[in-house]
């Protein structure tokens, strides 16, 4: 078995990869899969692990390295500024000064004036635009330090779970509306006993997926003897190992949880994630419990030893 | 779970707030009559009893509020567990063994012994533990109680009790009525010296 600063090497080099890919392919589309597959990960997984391990999320990643390659154009060259909005891609010249003057704090025109200022953003991973040379190192982000968040990742083996579930297509901050579905008919007969586990399962990155496409089931453990009617669907959890981490806090603040576990615990774990979708596992509910004492069990599915 | 909408959902803490005062040293309130779902025991904390009658008290709870929405009638919130708790003497000369409680959920005023009983009846046909059909309504009057919030253990609540009843006597004030506790964290996860627990002591004038 490999030892762990191995692996952690092995996850950096797989990420390098990855980044030098973006900054060769700066202007082209980023599939997904492509990605996914320098990076060895599962494209359910990959953004965790970037957004983990670069300590921000791919999109942020991408556009802050087409704001810094304007500037450097708007520094050394005489191109007009909307030449330089569409390859940054950028459709308007108004959208391009938006952003621009969001991240550098001048316009483009102001900008280029006083071109003495610095042209890179700041970022943990000290990635930067680069006209020339190839990238051969990144730093990777620090967990947030919170004590909510200090609690150990663990190993568990999960026996399959049998769940009924309401699919939720859309934002994610309207899951309740799928939880209220499921929570009512189960609720209604019966099947709401003190042992039922609540889970999410989230098959999209937020970072990624418009709202509008989200995919997330609402489940909750059933026995054998429950049938799927209408729109309450059954379907197995797969079990196996799950690193877990249990975040204690406002659901808004996730993030930080899978940050720390996919782009922390997990490259120095010496193990390797398996391509079916992660799960959360919610402990209390937020109808009767404040936001910062919400539980939650955040589980990565890895392959066996 | 993972989102909470506002809507015109009642809860029970927000509605009385003023009896869920959570102050670092002993004050005075007092607590009108409140419905709670209930369910007696005798055992330690933790122990086999007492974790298959907070199953039931829960089970019961959330099919009666969900069966409530499904129907589209008035929606609320599930309340946090309490405790009250039975002791001849001390809690520290009694075996935790033999310790008597009743644990409890708060519920609104409109749930009816009808809707408890088809709750019951629904969880039982279900096979769901049979624990469930001790669950029973209860209406606790308190009056006048001495209240103070305990951070820690629960094992460590003697000096914060001391602390009110030091406050009662002063105030000519003794103790009447079992000793009751509102769990506001979740022992599960959360490590005891951050546990959050309610203390209230409902109070009588010394004669």
């Amino acid at each position: 078995m490999p030892t762990r600063d191995a692996t952690l090497r092995a996850y950096k080099q797989q990420m390098l990869n990855v980044l030098v890919h973006i900054q060769q392919h700066l202007d082209e589309p980023m599939p997904l899969h492509e990605l996914a597959s320098l990076a060895g990960l599962s494209p359910y997984h990959f953004h965790h692990v970037f957004t983990g391990m670069i300590g921000e999320p791919l999109l942020h990643h991408v556009r802050r390295l087409r704001l810094e390659r304007a500037a450097t154009r708007l520094k050394l060259t005489r191109l007009r500024v909307i030449d330089i909005a569409l390859e940054a891609g950028y459709e308007t010249h108004e959208a391009f000064t938006r952003a621009f003057a969001g991240a550098f704090g001048l316009s483009p025109r102001q900008f280029r004036e006083r071109h003495h200022r610095s042209m890179t953003l700041d970022a943990s991973s000290g990635v930067h635009f680069r006209a020339r040379g190839r990238l051969r190192s990144f730093h990777t982000a620090r967990p947030v330090k919170d004590v909510d968040l200090a609690l150990p990742v663990v190993i568990k083996s999960l026996r399959p779970m049998r769940v009924a579930f309401v699919r939720h297509v859309g934002p994610y901050d309207r899951v309740a509306q799928a939880w209220d579905r499921l929570g009512a008919f189960l609720g209604k007969h019966g099947w709401l006993g003190g042992d039922a586990q609540f889970i999410g399962i989230c098959h999209d990155d937020p970072a990624v997926t418009e709202p509008a496409r989200i995919r997330y089931d609402a489940c909750v453990t059933v026995d054998r003897r429950f049938t799927p009617e209408n729109d309450i669907g059954v379907q197995t959890v797969a079990g196996g190992d799950y690193a877990v981490l249990t975040h204690v806090g406002d659901y808004g603040r996730l993030g930080d949880g899978y940050a720390r576990l996919f782009g922390h615990w997990l490259p120095r774990s010496g193990r390797r994630l398996r391509a079916i979708p992660s799960f959360e596992m919610y402990l209390n509910s937020p109808e009767s419990t404040d936001p910062q004492d919400l539980i939650v069990d955040l589980h990565a599915p890895l392959e066996s030893r | 779970m993972a989102s909470v909408t506002p809507t015109k959902k009642i809860d029970l803490y927000a509605q009385f707030k003023h009896e869920y005062v959570t102050p670092k040293a002993p004050v005075l309130v007092t607590i009108k009559p409140a419905r709670y779902l209930a369910i007696d025991g005798q055992g330690a904390p933790g122990g086999a009893r007492f974790t298959a009658a907070i199953g039931a008290l829960y089970a019961v709870a959330f099919t009666i509020k969900m069966s409530r929405k499904f129907d589209g009638r008035q929606d609320y919130a599930v309340s946090k567990l309490e405790g009250r708790w039975y002791f001849d003497g001390e809690a520290t000369d009694v075996a935790r063994k033999d310790w008597r409680w009743t644990l409890m959920i708060r519920t609104p005023a409109f749930v009816t012994p009808a809707e408890l009983r088809k709750a019951v009846t629904t969880l039982v046909a279900r096979n769901k533990p049979t624990e469930v059909k001790e669950v029973r309504l209860e209406t606790v009057k308190e009056g006048v109680s001495v209240q103070m919030l305990h951070v820690g253990p629960y094992e460590n609540e003697r000096e914060t009790i001391d602390a009110m009843r030091a406050f009662a006597e002063r105030r000519r004030l003794q103790f009447a009525g079992p000793h009751h506790e509102i769990y506001l964290s979740d022992p599960r996860r959360v490590p005891p010296p951050r546990l959050r627990t309610i203390l209230r002591q409902p109070v009588r004038r010394v004669r």
